[in-house]
């Protein structure tokens, strides 16, 4: 891993999150996380999801905590390196909201 | 959307389980393209089975080569759970050539050889196949049953597998697909063969300068490369996968040396023979590394050259090869002329593959071109490696001869005449073949004469042949060899009891094909405006001409072959009024209209 990613700053923060709460991305109490839950069709669905989840995760190397019970999946973002929310949390929300839909 | 997906799913067959759809539609969106995903599954099957292949020491391979019929030991399949379903596929693959036609196929595995320089030799070496039928079933299209066209078939996928391989790891710069090569089934790799485009760009060079610098050298290892990976349908720079015919500086430097040596041998074979000889300059044109004579042009040809210059008229290639062993005459000869070749006049060619300097010298010397190392006064061999034909004539008008000559090479539109008179002369020596064996080769000089006029020095020279000097090729080995394809690069060696040395001729217009000949014939014709005497000689080797025997007279009397001045002719030269009456063919001698 190249450098040391930094944490989101707070008008980063300021900005970037209301957003994502828009999205039912709700902040983790206990970290610096961000947390969401999706409940798909089947497990199918929910595994496809993953899938694409995952190879996105392996392109921007950085990986979801994950829970996966037949169609649901519960996902929490976080930046190991710097100890808390970075921009690529932010980015790869993104992107998980993209791929749930599709 | 995912409404969207499951319409599809539903009205798709039932090929796919729901989450292989996603996981393939999650591929597909991540990046990857339909192109780019079949194609690198396809790849990382190989890389598996291979991989599986390679820890049973490519059983895989080699067992299902040879015990195609069988399965392949199921341990293999223990091994790699894809090499089932890899086997699989090559099988279906291979069943499906065999239900095409097999000249087909075997029109496409020759130019798939041809253009990657795949020798012969590794075929037979992993399938098990006599290589005589294996060249005659690609080059000729003899039949070939289907057991054995699979085992050639599976070879041929799997080969296709392999080089694709090299060619994607050299993309990636990785170097383990040579290990997949030939070295885990020999202990080396398969010796390196100048490819035709490499050879025209060699030859231009050599042409503009013979003894190019480093850096020039190093340019043209550029150039080659880059041709033959042209050739092979592969970007340039995609170098690994041309495997072991990748083109080096050394190889280049080997070359040049070689083709100097070479002309320095001709210029004292033509020191040693002071004929003049009315070069055919219309043997001139075609040959794109034109040498001054048609000698020259041969030896290029020979050195396969040739089959760059293919298209070029007239060019036509005898080539022979002589088998290691002095006594054991290996030959191949073939010749097609080329219809249009306007050269009257019988072109002989005779080619001798110095095999006695391939004896003295050692076959794969590094620095020679492939076969022969010049030593110090041996000429350098190089082009004589192998016959080839070029430029199909109808197959009527292929001549044979083979004759342990020195040297022959046949000319595009010159003609080789090894110690023929001009048209009259027919006194050429009969060759000699004794019983079935063949005598050793020995050298015999023969400065042909090509002149219009004098017929005295060709017997001369070819009585040398004669008696004492049996060589010969036995045509009755060799039914049909002539090969009348363009650019085969393979060459057929007659086993056993054949020459050594194969004269080939070419004749301009149509040879009778000697075939089942026992004896030597030499076919010469020349055409007194064409003929060119000193390169000719210049090619042969000098050889200690011996007694002249009377017997070529006799035998020249065999063939009543009219001549015109215009026409070629051939004539065959056989040992002795009886031995003839058994060795020649009907069809022997055609004069060439």
């Amino acid at each position: 891993m190249a450098g040391k990613i930094q944490s989101l700053s707070e008008e980063e923060r300021a900005h970037l999150l209301p957003l994502l709460r828009n999205a039912q991305w709700v902040e983790v109490g206990t970290r610096d996380a961000i947390y969401k839950e999706f409940i798909f069709k089947d497990f199918n669905q929910a595994f496809g999801f993953m899938s694409r989840v995952a190879l996105q995760a392996e392109k921007m190397d950085h990986h979801p905590e994950w829970f996966n019970v037949y169609n649901k999946v519960q996902i929490t973002l976080s930046t190991h390196d710097c100890g808390g929310l970075s921009q690529r949390d932010i980015t790869m929300a993104t992107f998980i909201d993209q791929a749930s839909l599709m | 959307m995912e409404e969207r997906i499951e319409e599809r799913a539903e009205a798709k067959p039932r090929s796919l389980t729901a989450l292989q759809e996603q996981l393939i539609w999650a591929l597909l969106g991540s990046g990857l393209s339909r192109d780019v995903l079949v194609q690198a599954i396809g790849e990382l099957q190989r890389d598996r089975s291979s991989t599986g292949g390679e820890r049973g020491e490519r059983g895989d391979g080699e067992s299902s080569e040879e015990g195609e019929m069988d399965f392949p030991p199921p341990i293999f399949r223990e091994l790699e759970k894809l090499s089932p379903e890899e086997t699989a596929k090559l099988r279906a693959e291979v069943d499906r050539l065999l239900q095409e036609d097999p000249w087909h196929v075997a029109k496409i595995v020759k130019s798939y050889m041809q253009q990657h320089n795949l020798p012969q030799r590794e075929v037979v070496e992993s399938t098990g196949l006599n290589q005589s039928h294996l060249s005659q079933h690609l080059n000729k299209g003899t039949p070939m049953k289907n057991q054995k066209r699979a085992s050639l078939y599976t070879w041929y996928v799997k080969k296709q597998c392999e080089i694709s391989q090299q060619f994607t790891n050299a993309k990636h710069g990785l170097a383990s697909a040579e290990e997949q090569g030939e070295e885990t089934r020999k202990g080396r790799r398969n010796r390196f063969k100048w490819g035709p485009a490499s050879l025209q760009i060699l030859f231009h060079a050599y042409e503009r300068q013979k003894n190019p610098s480093k850096e020039e050298r190093e340019g043209l290892v550029e150039d080659c490369n880059r041709a033959e990976c042209h050739q092979r349908g592969v970007s340039s720079s995609q170098l690994a996968g041309l495997g072991s015919n990748l083109v080096t500086e050394v190889r280049v430097y080997n070359w040049f040396a070689n083709r100097r040596k070479e002309e320095a041998f001709r210029h004292k074979l033509a020191l040693d023979t002071p004929f003049t000889n009315q070069s055919a300059s219309s043997s001139h044109h075609n040959i794109p590394p034109s040498p001054e004579h048609g000698v020259k042009y041969s030896q290029q040809i020979l050195c396969d050259a040739v089959s760059s210059a293919r298209g070029s008229v007239g060019e036509r290639v005898g080539r022979l090869v002589v088998s290691p062993a002095q006594l054991e005459p290996s030959h191949t000869l073939l010749e097609t002329h080329n219809p249009k070749l306007v050269s009257a006049g019988v072109q002989v060619l005779v080619y001798l593959v110095n095999y006695l300097y391939m004896h003295c010298c050692h076959p794969d010397h590094a620095v020679l071109y492939p076969q022969v190392s010049s030593g110090g006064p041996l000429p350098p061999v190089s082009t004589l490696t192998s016959l080839h034909s070029l430029s199909a004539s109808p197959a009527s008008s292929q001549g044979l001869i083979m004759a342990s000559l020195p040297s022959v090479m046949s000319l595009g539109e010159s003609s080789l005449l090894i110690g023929l008179a001009s048209s009259q002369a027919k006194s050429v020596p009969v060759i000699n073949n004794v019983g079935g064996g063949f005598t050793t080769l020995q050298p015999i000089s023969f400065q042909q004469q090509l002149h219009g006029s004098s017929q005295q020095p060709i017997s001369h020279q070819l009585q040398s042949h004669m008696g004492a000097s049996p060589f010969m090729a036995t045509m009755a080995q060799l039914p049909c060899h002539m090969y009348n394809k363009s650019d085969s690069p393979q060459y057929h060696t007659v086993p056993s009891s054949l020459l050594s040395q194969a004269m080939v001729i070419t004749e301009g217009s149509s040879l009778g094909t000697l075939t089942s000949l026992t004896a030597v014939r030499q076919i010469l014709t020349a055409d007194p405006e064409e003929l060119t005497d000193s390169p000719l000689q210049e090619d042969s080797l000098h050889m200690q001409p011996q007694t002249p025997v009377p017997v070529s007279s006799e035998s020249l009397e065999l063939y009543p072959v009219s001549q015109t001045t215009e026409s070629h002719q051939s004539h065959i030269l056989s040992p002795s009024p009886t031995d003839i009456g058994s060795y020649i063919p009907t069809q022997m001698v055609s004069t060439a209209q």
